[in-house]
């Protein structure tokens, strides 16, 4: 045990830390003049996009690699890769809740989102189960914090309970899938509960912690049918909470679930092929898998308020992205991060969209939407480009990243020793995609051709939100026509890493 | 003879966690968690966790108890009272507890349970409160850490969304929406 290579190892983790309480420091010390307005607000953004700044920073120079402390903290390639991922996406959080309109303590607001990402960070950067499981803690009680943040909003009050009453049952349900699995391996790493797994066969306490280690992880990426609280969750919470949720929280439970089922869970894959099962994770990754897509991409349809829209439309997403994690290879790996990614980045964007619209109109009816195109002709030609990419189409990066999360998925079917009865899988998830077109289609109209209603008030979009959304935006269509800029290094760092 | 002791022991928790979920009065529910709680250390000290069953006793049966026994007192129990679950919901949690029964039992009964490891006798690190203190401060020092702050951000939510609003209500947004 070395202190100062801990410390060296957690350098962009202790920067966010300072930096968080600092803010909270400076909110204090503002208390007696008044905190609120937007002087605060400003204040407190910027140390905070300075700390989130300066701990990227760190990541890209900092030389150090390796794995210590018995794999508790990992800095390869692709873990760097993920942080910096998830940075950009708190920076872009923290910018939007500069826009939502000032509320009294903004600083801890802030300061509460900068530990999230701490959260996430360390659940990125670990391939041990129990700095895993406190760094998710970490993360989940922060978002419970944030959803529930807007006191005098009723919404927001049942939102954060819902989350937090779902979280903490799961939270258990992991924990206890986690103890059993360490009871059977003997060892808290996933490398060597991997090689326990390849040399025990599925035995009956293992399926039982391997069934409770997926209800947890099914909760966090918002997998039928461990899904009830998204939809409430996004709809009441703060946008910028709801964004992070939806978003960057999305991306650190994929990529820790992905690690956990390659490494930790090799070797008791299992078999759901029809007539060839085998008890292991597949056939029950298959199942949520399915479901999501079918349960979120119909519940969907029916929305008739944006968020609650991004919500089913985001477990939809989900199960796309469970099919491709059932591949169990290296190329199928990529697909999926680099689709997290993509998906993290859309519907960051669309919750910036959201958020001025919610600022300037009060709500998120599809009917609030209506001439915005007059209004705000770039945010809504930044919302066109979020959604287009969403539903999946070409040359926007969202065709690019269900291409390569199907082709992945089949390659895995046709290679030999492999899934078999994934083309089923894939059929089920095209179909899903071109129905998911319907409804991203039903807000674009009210976007461009419904005409906003007499006395409706106009959407002023401030500087931050039109450009923080216009980057989102083209970057969603350089990643479409370059791909290779995300996926080479997503490539690279999953061939360093398995 | 430890074996006898361990099967009482188990039946003590677990009929008393049974007893918990069944209670009607919210008081009879925390006092038979007491007697879970005392019942899991007595568990963890027939397997020589000695420290553990001590810090059991203490926080669990002691304060975590305490705690509960002032909410209860605080908040309305006869209103709660009226709170009874729909047959639907009743019946659906009834069919998926009785699922989950009988598949643990067919794991265990018919595909046998797998080689049983004796745990006793291997190195418990929490045995003895010294080995526990080191073990926290040198193998576990960054879990250890990083629960500091995760109560610290528990802390900061918890005065943030308990605190009685400022004079100045009306400063803060009447929430994003108004709903029907």
């Amino acid at each position: 045990m070395n202190y100062i290579e801990f410390t060296v190892f957690l350098l962009p983790e202790i920067v966010l830390l300072v930096t968080a309480l600092a803010v909270i420091g400076i909110d204090c010390a503002r208390r007696g003049k008044a905190a609120t307005g937007a002087g605060g607000t400003l204040a407190s953004a910027s140390l905070c996009a300075a700390g989130i700044l300066v701990a990227a920073l760190i990541i890209l120079i900092m030389p150090q690699e390796g794995r210590i402390a018995g794999g508790m903290l990992v800095l390869d390639p692709l873990t760097r890769l993920f942080k910096l991922v998830l940075l950009a996406m708190t920076l872009v959080a923290v910018l939007m809740l500069m826009e939502t309109r000032p509320v009294r303590h903004v600083g801890e607001n802030f300061a509460v989102m900068l530990f999230a990402a701490i959260g996430m960070m360390l659940v990125v950067g670990t391939e041990e189960l129990l700095v895993l499981f406190i760094g998710l803690e970490l993360t989940g009680i922060s978002l419970y914090v944030l959803v529930g943040f807007a006191r005098s909003d009723i919404r927001s009050a049942e939102a954060a309970l819902k989350y937090f009453l779902f979280g903490s049952v799961s939270a258990a349900f992991l924990l206890f899938g986690l103890s059993l699995i360490y009871g059977f391996s003997g060892s808290t790493e996933l490398g060597e509960i991997g090689v326990a797994m390849q040399a025990g066969g599925m035995e009956p306490l293992l399926a039982v912690g391997l069934v409770m280690t997926l209800v947890g992880f099914g909760f966090k990426v918002a997998a039928v049918p461990f899904h009830l609280w998204a939809p409430d969750v996004y709809q009441g919470a703060p946008a910028p909470a709801a964004a992070l949720v939806a978003s960057a929280s999305k991306v650190a439970g994929f990529f820790i679930l992905a690690k956990v089922l390659l490494l930790g869970f090799a070797g008791a894959e299992g078999g759901a092929a029809w007539g060839g099962f085998q008890p292991g994770w597949v056939p029950l990754i298959g199942v949520m898998a399915a479901l999501s897509m079918v349960v979120g991409n119909l519940a969907a349809l029916v929305q008739n308020r944006v968020r609650r829209l991004l919500a089913y439309s985001g477990i939809g997403h989900a199960g796309f992205m469970l099919i491709a994690l059932m591949a169990a290879t290296p190329a199928a790996l990529a697909s999926v991060l680099f689709y997290v990614v993509i998906y993290g980045l859309t519907t960051l964007g669309a919750f910036g969209v959201v958020t001025v619209v919610l600022r300037a109109r009060e709500g998120d009816r599809l009917s609030d939407f209506a001439g915005m195109s007059r209004q705000a002709p770039l945010l809504s030609f930044s919302m066109l480009i979020f959604f287009v990419s969403l539903a999946g189409l070409p040359p926007l990066a969202g065709f690019f990243g269900k291409f390569y999360l199907f082709t992945s998925a089949m390659g895995a079917q046709a290679a030999p020793g492999g899934q078999p009865g994934m083309l089923w899988l894939v059929l089920l998830a095209l179909v899903m995609s071109a129905i998911s077109l319907y409804y991203y289609l039903l807000v674009l109209k009210q976007i461009f051709f419904v005409e906003a209603a007499e006395g409706t008030p106009v959407i002023r979009a401030s500087k931050t939100g039109t450009w923080t959304c216009s980057i989102l935006a083209a970057a969603t269509i350089v990643l479409g026509c370059y791909p290779g800029i995300l996926l080479g290094p997503i490539r690279l760092a999953v061939g360093a890493a398995f | 003879m430890s074996d006898i002791l361990f099967y009482a022991f188990a039946a003590i928790t677990v009929f008393s966690a049974f007893m918990v979920v069944c209670s009607r009065n919210p008081v009879n529910a925390a006092l038979f968690m007491i007697a879970a709680f005392v019942g899991a250390a007595a568990l963890f000290a027939l397997l020589e966790a000695f420290f553990l069953a001590a810090v059991q006793v203490l926080v669990y049966a002691g304060a975590v108890i305490v705690l509960f026994l002032f909410i209860i007192m605080l908040l309305d129990v006869e209103r709660t009272r009226a709170l009874r679950p729909g047959l639907v919901s009743l019946a659906a949690s009834a069919a998926a507890l009785g699922l989950l029964v009988v598949g643990v039992l067919w794991l265990f009964a018919w595909e046998g349970a797998g080689p049983l490891v004796d745990a006793r006798g291997s190195d418990a690190p929490a045995a003895l409160a010294r080995n526990f203190g080191y073990e926290l401060f040198t193998r576990y020092l960054l879990p250890v850490q990083v629960t500091g702050f995760l109560l610290l951000v528990a802390m900061i939510g918890v005065i943030h969304i308990s605190k009685r609003p400022a004079r100045d209500t009306a400063a803060e947004p009447k929430g994003e929406e108004a709903n029907p």
